[in-house]
């Protein structure tokens, strides 16, 4: 009886033992991505090592008990990884990838084409991103620049906040492109976008005869800043006379609106384009 | 039995069979809590708190079926751009290899951080609990109870949201 028991505690502790030797495995607690590393192993013979990173999976024999090289290439992707030893039983050890310097920009700018003097309507998004594209949460300056055509750059540093800088900016009051740019380092993204003319401000008509009826005129319709409405635009001209009401609706060209409408009796016009209302003309008998 | 009888008879098949199949998919959705009390600069709509979570949690619901099926088919509806690409390099590597993963889902605790000022990006925390089991053929390797700290940017697409990047930032056992 005491010979079986002593048989199975020798048996119980070499299976511990054995067990103990594959159990050793010690990658760095920390590496930064796309670096060269070692991973200690313990125990003897041959085992089987799996390295299961976020987006990467790798298996390869190797000898237990000796040094296992793992090249750049295999941790690129930053996050958590699980290395795991099987040498008859297996075990297992984690080692985080840290994202490597901040080297690339994504940037997000919004709208494409904003009116004029329009405030806070343009956002620029930046996200900051190793080489690998991992994301890089580390506080990160970034420049944000504004190119007008005409005119001084503009610049401005924003600190990244978990790989994220952003700005807000007001258009320009002339129309027309404007780069919007972020930097980091040596590398750049730009974007365009095009500033037109805002809202059509002191529409203005103006009548003139034409045979039996009567040609309806805009002046060169622009916005408050004196840029040009784009053509296109349209402006609503409204009749009220005898034979009751009238909506013409007519796109802008080369800069006005126009119309040839007929008038009964006594006629009161109006004009409009989007929210803005310009003069009223009265007309009499068709002039 | 007449053909309207029969019709109606279909007709009642295919809605309780519709109605099993959304029970059954709603029911197996990973359970995810959004947090977006300190989100800025644009503050979320009610709509979009409610698409974000079920959308996350579909998200993971595909990856887990991904993951564990080999099958890189699955990541087309909730995952975009690199986050796409880098989990499909991921299940050929596990195909390869002949590796599962399976994960057990215990809950995501998602804090919303960055919402951008048009609407097109949304930056989030996510704490997630699973259980990841790895198996090597049918063999089982390795199996963890674990917390993960992931930092997820997810955009819009034309009828849900979609992650776009997944990151782990720390793991906590």
């Amino acid at each position: 009886m005491h010979k079986r028991i002593a048989t199975l505690v020798i048996f119980l502790a070499l299976a511990l033992s054995g067990s103990a030797r594959a159990a050793e495995l010690h990658p760095p607690a920390e590496v930064k991505a796309g670096s060269s590393f070692k991973i200690v192993t313990g125990g003897s013979g041959q085992a089987t090592l799996y390295l299961i990173g976020p987006y990467s999976v790798s298996k390869r024999l190797v000898n237990a008990g000796s040094e296992v090289a793992v090249e750049g290439g295999e941790v690129e992707h930053a996050g958590r990884y699980r290395a795991i030893l099987c040498a008859g039983n297996c075990t297992s050890a984690d080692f985080l990838v840290r994202p490597a310097e901040a080297a690339r920009l994504s940037m997000l700018v919004h709208p494409s084409r904003v009116p004029v003097a329009d405030v806070n309507a343009i956002s620029a998004v930046t996200f900051v991103f190793d080489r690998f594209h991992n994301l890089v949460t580390a506080p990160t300056p970034v420049e944000f620049k504004v190119i007008p055509k005409l005119g001084p750059e503009l610049s401005q540093t924003r600190t990244s906040d978990h790989g994220v800088a952003w700005v807000r900016m007001t258009s320009d009051r002339k129309e027309g492109p404007v780069k919007i740019g972020a930097v980091l380092g040596k590398t750049s993204e730009i974007r365009v976008v095009q500033q037109v003319a805002a809202d059509a401000c002191h529409l203005h008509i103006k009548s003139t005869p034409a045979g039996h009826n009567v040609l309806l005129e805009t002046d060169p319709v622009r916005d408050c800043a004196g840029n040009s409405v784009p053509d296109g635009t349209v402006v609503s001209f409204t009749k009220v006379d005898d034979r009751g009401k009238t909506t013409v609706d007519v796109p802008i060209k080369k800069g006005i609106a126009k119309v040839e409408v007929p008038v009964a009796g006594t006629a009161h016009i109006t004009v409009a384009s989007g929210v803005v209302t310009g003069n009223e003309l009265s007309l009499a008998g068709g002039h | 039995m007449s053909t309207g009888a029969r019709t109606w008879k279909w007709l009642a098949l295919a809605t309780g069979s519709l109605i099993l199949a959304s029970s059954v998919t709603a029911k197996d959705l990973p359970q995810v809590r959004l947090n977006a009390d300190n989100l800025g600069p644009r503050p979320i709509e009610d709509l979009t708190r409610q698409v974000v979570s079920r959308d996350y949690a579909n998200a993971w619901e595909s990856l887990a079926y991904a993951l564990a099926g080999n099958r890189t088919d699955l990541l087309e509806g909730y995952f975009t751009g690199w986050a796409r690409t880098n989990l499909s390099n991921r299940i050929a590597d596990q195909r390869r290899t002949g590796i599962r993963t399976r994960y057990v889902d215990h809950g995501h605790t998602l804090e919303a951080i960055f919402y951008s000022p048009a609407g097109d990006a949304m930056q989030l925390r996510d704490q997630a609990r699973l259980e990841i089991q790895t198996f090597d053929g049918d063999k089982l390797i390795d199996s963890e109870q674990v917390t993960l700290h992931y930092i997820v940017l997810m955009t819009p697409g034309a009828d849900r949201w979609l992650v776009r990047d997944l990151e782990v930032l720390q793991a906590k056992e």
